[in-house]
């Protein structure tokens, strides 16, 4: 990354104007075939490996939790043996096909590239040989472009023609799963930080102006207009003005933040880097989990690299920008979230403001400051490189270009997709992520999380849009979609999502801190079958309250789940409440446990654990029989049963 | 200046005020209860909402105005949301009117229930009598700590122990430490059933309403379930 | 139900069930000094604490509060509103089930209950008796893929693991696994 030879004058006290350009096409301050040569050799071994070989193993936290690190370690044990160089072996992020992890992708010259799935470390030998000694690929899960001289081609897919690859647009996710997320250089060989190099020509005005025609909104849920939200904050007259990057993540089921950076963090950190430019700010923030480690760790160290290459500091690429960015940990709070919350976390204790004014105008310590999400800036840093057309080509009329989803739950390929806006839900849960599993029906579609809501099986054909969500009773939210089947009770759903509301809430206003509760005691009351209807009407009208009178997004939200549930599942409610049964039973104290006597194995853990003793030895059979009138339905025995000989009955 | 229509009628105020100046202005309060001047103006409370033209509620006290901005205070949306933060307040409040210092008048959780329509706040909130002057302090079986305040204590006020015109106060916080209240001052459970069954026999909740007092005196003797 | 209502029970309640340790307030004095004594780094500074006792504290809190010149509650109310922060001293291996949508519907609801049985972890408290385990439900993980998960770390952080398709009989074999590494280990 340094020169290439004496004649290069590029240093970190002598930024050179083209050194992103130069990286890739240079050298360009002196002209010597040799650097040149050596210059796309470099590129080429980043691109494709030693002599076109290359052996990818994914390192994120999926991948890791799933033992990526044990199949790494059974790669570098075998490898040399087979005669592959050592340094075909590259670490890599994901690429959103959670549900192979781990996998590998293995390439050798003449060969098509070929990906393995759910690999085992024991397996690992097998399929390095197969491949690679007997250029055979059956077996994988699916390959790159058929070269015609490999055994099996035939009866493996392309991965273009796979629906989960082919109706994906992986505009920000291009590189999950491509390059090294540790190396700058890697980044900067696949077309990186070119969007900073063509923003930096411009003005800040007409970088706003782009993002501007390339209508750009908020990804972070809220959908505001990027540009909007940049020029407010620009002709604020402060002199001191900050960025900072929402990498609080705190939804629960919802990765795709994360996933972005984990794998590609210099795409992040670029897109800030722009937007520091864009509103005139010296000072970037990363606001990110603590309880994401993984990501704080490789953010930290894009943030380090980059300082290192000078694309961070002081006169940044030779354009007299200084700007520099310090990475925050969060000590956990959903609060944080919403942006006054992050604001007053970063000065002490998170709760949020009443707005206006906003953040843009007033914001961290008094001064303007913009707020962005993470995948909102990887958008503005590729858009940046490759003009504003590429972003504005999809997506709808009022919301363009694409999103990243994670679609967890009932399917059957659980993982972050990324779709242009309007793609249908039916298509992104059934044809993506291969809808549910076998024998079980589609219930329902949570999308956005605690502050979202659910869309009923019949209402899949909805639109992914913030208009046709909204109307449908959702939120598109930060892109978090769960999956629902018919083992789902929508009751104890709802009451799932208030109770991490109400432990969140930060108690500054009554509606959120006093209503959300009260949501929550009636619903713990309805799925413990103490319901009764005028419930539904406390549930609503105090619903209603908490929605219109909260402070913040939080409790302006909070009450989504259980409204959007009382309106497309009121049944279970009712069920519930008049019937006293869960159907899809799940709510503990509606159930009947029984022990199965062919299962028993006389044990007796059962009764050791019983909080009512309702459990006892039956002398003649030496089996255990739970007594129905003594039962509490705590659901203990269910669990701790260690041969599953108890059953629950509807 | 800047120019706002409050239900209607068209007031100018210098820019960079709240809606609540406005409303001051053009004679139209909203309620307040967490606002305090320069010292705390952080829309805890969501009492003083109002309902802007696009159907937006905000707090009065912090919302800026603007040029032409058109705010109404008394819609029904508004007037529910008020009313269940006062339902709110209420269910979290330790109600003790009868010690309160708040007691005779000076309430303003009852002036708010009172508003809105919330039930549930005793007689002794706007009881005149305090200290020793109070009837129970006197050891009669006054019913002001178990009755719904809002009749204007005309009873109290001239030295006749409260009779219970207004119905029952039902949550069994308020019940055990009215019992306790009792017990302290000697009055027994007899003497005030004697006088309750005057005007609640008949109420469907009665029954269980006698049971509550029961328990509730029980407990505060010291031989109570607990 | 102690769980949500932390922040608002009595602080009274609250300071008692911080246990008295007699753990020198040197670290927070030095990690105060460290940060300028600027209360806008109380965060960083609780973090510190937190990462080399895997807690918080009560004298490490009083000294910090003594140190910025803010009083003990204001500190106690950044303390306890962050759900990183302990104020009671964890076991050996902290056990931190996601609590995640996808982890709740395949299953995490029911290992909750499911590990406090087994490793009969008293109401109101999150720890074992004997002080190996205790167990705590985490915001989310992000590995919905591998739903339900948990993690496992050691009281001062030096060793985590994620585990994924985490069912009973599963959990048994991490406790057993755990308690051998602890043996190992003395």
């Amino acid at each position: 990354m340094g020169r290439c030879c004496g004649k290069c004058w590029h240093s970190l006290e002598y930024p050179c104007r083209n050194y992103v350009r130069c990286r890739t096409e240079g050298p360009l301050c002196h002209d010597d075939q040799r650097c040149r040569t050596l210059r796309s050799e470099r590129i080429r071994y980043i691109k494709e490996g030693p002599n076109g070989y290359r052996i990818k193993v994914p390192l994120a936290s999926c991948s890791i939790a799933a033992g990526a690190k044990e199949v790494l370690n059974a790669v570098k044990e075998v490898v040399e043996s087979l005669g592959i160089p050592s340094d075909a072996v590259k670490t890599v992020g994901c690429t959103g096909l959670c549900y192979l992890d781990p996998w590998l992708e293995l390439k050798a010259p003449g060969m098509p590239v070929a990906l393995y799935g759910n690999v085992k470390p024991a397996e690992v030998e097998g399929i390095l040989k197969k491949y690679f000694l007997e250029n055979d690929v059956s077996g994988a899960y699916a390959i790159g472009e058929r070269t015609g001289k490999a055994k099996g081609e035939g009866d493996v897919p392309t991965l273009s023609e796979l629906d989960v690859w082919r109706l994906q647009v992986r505009y920000v996710s291009r590189n999950c799963g491509v390059v090294n997320p540790e190396s700058i250089e890697d980044y900067i060989a696949y077309g990186g930080y070119r969007g900073l190099d063509r923003a930096l020509r411009m003005s800040p005005e007409e970088v706003i102006e782009e993002v501007k025609k390339s209508g750009l909104r908020g990804r972070g849920g809220a959908g505001f207009p990027t540009w909007l939200k940049w020029r407010i904050c620009r002709n604020q007259p402060s002199k001191e003005k900050y960025v900072i990057v929402n990498a609080d993540e705190g939804d629960p089921g919802a990765f795709m933040n994360r996933l972005l950076a984990e794998s590609d963090p210099h795409r992040v950190l670029e897109g800030l880097i722009i937007a520091g430019y864009a509103v005139g700010a010296t000072k970037g923030f990363i606001f990110v989990r603590a309880e994401k480690p993984l990501m704080a760790e490789r953010l930290q160290k894009a943030v380090e690299e980059a300082r290192k290459h000078g694309i961070l500091g002081k006169n940044i690429l030779g354009r007299g920008f200084d700007f520099d960015v310090e990475v925050i940990l969060s000590a956990g709070a959903f609060v944080c979230g919403e942006e006054t919350a992050l604001i007053a976390a970063i000065e002490g204790r998170a709760t949020p403001r009443q707005r206006p004014p906003y953040p843009a105008v007033v914001g961290l310590w008094g001064k303007p400051t913009v707020i962005n999400n993470v995948e909102t800036l990887a958008h503005v840093a590729t858009l940046m490189a490759e003009g504003w057309e590429s972003f504005a080509a999809y997506g709808t009329e009022r919301s363009k270009g694409t999103k990243m989803f994670c679609v967890t739950g009932a399917v059957k390929r659980t993982g972050a997709y990324e779709v242009p806006i309007g793609t249908t839900l039916r298509t992104l849960v059934e044809r993506i992520a291969g809808g549910v599993k076998e024998g079980r029906k589609l219930k329902a579609v949570q999308i956005g999380g605690p502050s979202g809501g659910c869309v009923p099986a019949h209402l899949l054909d909805t639109p992914i849009d913030y208009e046709s969500l909204r109307d449908a009773g959702a939120i598109m939210g930060s892109g978090g979609i769960v999956v629902m089947d018919d083992t789902a009770c929508m009751v104890d759903v709802a009451r799932y999502f208030t109770s991490f509301i109400v432990a969140e809430s930060c108690g500054k206003c009554f509606p959120c801190r006093i209503g959300t509760k009260i949501l929550y005691d009636t619903l713990t009351r309805i799925t413990e079958g103490e319901g009764t209807l005028e419930d539904l009407e406390i549930l609503e009208g105090v619903g209603r309250v908490v929605r219109d009178a909260s402070l913040c997004a939080l409790g302006g939200t909070a009450p989504n789940p259980v409204l959007s549930t009382l309106r497309h599942f009121r049944d279970e409610y009712l069920a519930h409440i008049i019937d006293k049964k869960c159907p899809a039973g799940v709510c503990t104290k509606l159930l009947k446990y029984r022990i199965n006597p062919d299962k028993c194995v006389g044990c007796g853990t059962c009764a050791k654990h019983c909080p009512a003793g309702a459990i006892s030895r039956d002398e003649k059979s030496g089996k255990y029989v739970i007594d129905q009138e003594k039962c509490v339905k705590c659901g203990t025995c269910v669990t701790i049963c260690p041969v599953n000989a108890v059953m629950k009955e509807v | 200046m800047v120019r706002v229509i409050v239900n209607g009628k068209e007031v100018h105020v210098p820019e960079g005020e709240t809606i609540l100046t406005a409303l001051k202005k053009a004679g139209d309060a909203v309620p307040t209860l967490c606002f305090f001047g320069h010292m705390y103006r952080e829309a805890s409370c969501r009492m003083c909402l109002v309902e802007l033209s696009n159907g937006k509620l905000v707090p009065a006290c912090a919302y800026p105005v603007s040029d032409g901005l058109e705010v109404r205070t008394d819609t029904p949306r508004v007037r529910e949301a008020r009313r269940t933060v006062v339902e709110f307040i209420l269910s979290i409040h330790r109600i003790r009117c009868w010690s309160c210092p708040r007691k005779g008048g000076n309430c303003e959780l009852l002036k708010l229930a009172t508003a809105y329509w919330v039930e549930g706040i005793p007689v002794c909130s706007s009881c005149p009598l305090y200290g020793k002057d109070c009837l129970v302090v006197k050891g009669e079986p006054c019913l002001g700590p178990i009755t719904l305040a809002g009749c204007g204590d005309p009873c109290p006020s001239n030295g006749s122990p409260c009779i219970g015109c207004r119905g029952p106060v039902t949550r069994r916080d308020v019940l055990e430490a009215a019992a306790q209240f009792y017990v302290s001052n000697g009055v027994e459970l007899k003497d005030v059933l004697e006088v309750a069954s005057m005007f609640w026999e008949g109420l469907p909740n009665y029954d269980a309403l006698k049971v509550s007092l029961e328990e509730a005196f029980k407990k505060a003797l010291g031989g109570g379930t607990g | 139900m102690s769980e949500f209502n932390r922040g608002r029970e009595a602080l009274a309640q609250l300071l008692k069930l911080i246990p008295k340790e007699t753990t020198p307030g040197a670290l927070a004095r030095d990690v105060a000094a460290k940060y300028g004594r600027e209360r806008r780094y109380l965060i960083r500074m609780l973090q510190e604490i937190q990462s080399t006792y895997g807690y918080l504290p009560q004298e490490a809190l009083r000294v910090i509060a003594k140190e910025l010149r803010i009083p003990l509650t204001e500190v106690l109310t950044v303390a306890t509103f962050y759900h990183q922060f302990r104020l009671e001293k964890p076991g050996e291996f902290v056990i931190m089930l996601c609590m995640g949508t996808a982890c709740h519907l395949r299953g995490n609801a029911a290992n909750y209950e499911f590990l406090r049985t087994y490793l009969g972890i008293k109401p109101g408290k999150s720890t074992t008796d004997d002080g190996i385990f205790s167990v705590e439900k985490a915001r989310c993980f992000g590995c919905c893929s591998l739903a339900p998960v948990i993690m496992v770390v050691s009281r001062d952080g030096s060793y985590r693991k994620l585990y994924g398709g985490v069912t009973p009989a599963k959990l048994r074999r991490i406790i057993a696994e755990h308690r051998a590494k602890l043996a190992r280990k003395r």
